[in-house]
């Protein structure tokens, strides 16, 4: 399921952001977002789950899509055909519907598997994360983040579950390794 | 159902299960078992033979619990196991991790995580120790008193910790570990922490199965409140 995670749109022309949000809506990611530019996206990006970006925006941001190029589709109109084990994921605007649709499927289709099975944290828990690293407690996280005791709990477990951490200075360790604090 | 019990050949059972080789060095059995049974090794070395197979099969079987654990266990046969599980860790285990956890640090260079790892490390070295320092002059000698020891809480959420903190070692190891580092000693910390872990896991099951029922009985029995 990819129900409440978000797709950001960065840097393509009006045309595409419409074709590519019905495709993306279509296969299953209703949550879209259109940015003129990185820049512009910037304060938010990080809170995305996936990305959709041309191949100049991606090299000239490698720093920030690399670590998220599992998540990332990009649009190229020197692109190959996708064989559909390359990531990030390539689309190219020429491409004909059937396979524009295919490329999008596997990409929506991947991000509502990667967590589990990468192990990769939301941006949701990527924060709840950083704060449990800063020594707080979960009625201190609650508060911060505007959200119920039990929603924390929620996420420290899932957390746990995937980084396969269970205690708080583990999770610490993890956050410093990962430069999240 | 038991695993192994006093017929069972001692050389077999620690042969199939290496693991057992700390269990039984604590019980007051050395290696050079011979090809004798249980019953006949614990006869020679004046142990109560139900006591050693109900240690070394809760140890190894995490379903297995003795029929009748008040006739198996006394509180001092429980006792002088746990402090010489807990001698054994600190003079032994921990020390053994620390030794090779040196070596790789100083043949490693910088170029990876292993500091930091080191640092865990020592965090969970500190709390163990300060749970097994609980446990021999808090908890024990209040237990041989009959009395409710204090902090129990305290004690039982610590020994949670510290596995927690064991599992997570080991995690950053396997998952977690970056840049360059003397592989072989690596390998030779992490043999180390995993036997370290699982002998911890399975020790503090004996003490929730064993001595806190234990306990609760005789704190039953002297008209005390548990906690």
């Amino acid at each position: 399921m990819t129900k409440g995670k978000t797709v950001s749109l960065i840097g393509l022309s009006t045309l595409e952001n419409i074709g590519l949000k019905s495709l993306l809506r279509d296969a299953g990611a209703p949550h879209v977002e259109t940015f003129g530019s990185f820049a512009e996206s910037s304060p938010l990006a990080d809170k995305s789950d996936a990305f959709v970006v041309r191949a100049d925006t991606f090299a000239a941001n490698l720093d920030f899509f690399m670590p998220r190029r599992q998540k990332t589709l990009i649009v190229s109109e020197s692109a190959g055909q996708d064989d559909g084990s390359c990531r990030p994921f390539i689309i190219n605007p020429r491409d004909d519907e059937s396979r524009a649709e295919a490329v999008i499927g596997r990409f929506v289709e991947c991000l509502a598997d990667n967590p589990e099975e990468h192990g990769e944290l939301s941006a949701r828990e990527r924060e709840v994360l950083r704060l449990i690293a800063q020594g707080k407690i979960n009625k201190e996280i609650a508060d911060i983040l505007c959200i119920s005791i039990n929603t924390v709990i929620t996420h420290r477990k899932n957390i746990s579950a995937k980084l396969n951490i269970k205690s708080a200075q583990g999770l610490s360790l993890y956050a410093m390794m990962n430069g999240l604090i | 159902m038991a695993l192994f019990n006093k017929s069972s050949r001692l050389s077999e059972a620690i042969l199939e299960n290496p693991q057992l080789i700390p269990v039984v060095n604590r019980l007051g059995v050395a290696l050079g078992v011979g090809e004798q049974s249980i019953g006949s090794v614990c006869a020679h070395a004046h142990i109560d033979p139900d006591f050693f197979l109900s240690i070394v099969n809760t140890f190894l079987d995490k379903d297995y619990f003795p029929a009748d654990p008040q006739d198996t266990f006394t509180l001092s046969k429980t006792v002088d196991y746990l402090r010489k599980t807990a001698a054994y860790y600190l003079s032994a285990q921990l020390p053994n991790i620390e030794r090779h956890f040196s070596s790789l640090l100083a043949r490693s260079g910088s170029d990876n995580n292993l500091g930091l790892l080191r640092g865990f490390f020592d965090d969970m070295k500190a709390q163990m120790t300060e749970c097994l320092h609980y446990d021999s002059q808090v908890l024990f000698p209040a237990l041989e008193r009959g009395e409710v020891p204090p902090d129990m809480d305290r004690s039982v959420s610590g020994h949670r910790e510290v596995e927690e903190k064991l599992h997570d070692l080991l995690c950053f190891f396997v998952v977690h570990l970056r840049g360059e580092y003397d592989r072989n000693l690596c390998m030779a910390v992490v043999s180390a922490v995993f036997s370290l872990d699982n002998d911890y896991r399975q020790n503090n099951r004996i003490r929730s199965r064993i001595l806190f029922p234990f306990m609760q009985g005789l704190i039953g029995d002297a008209n005390v409140e548990i906690l």
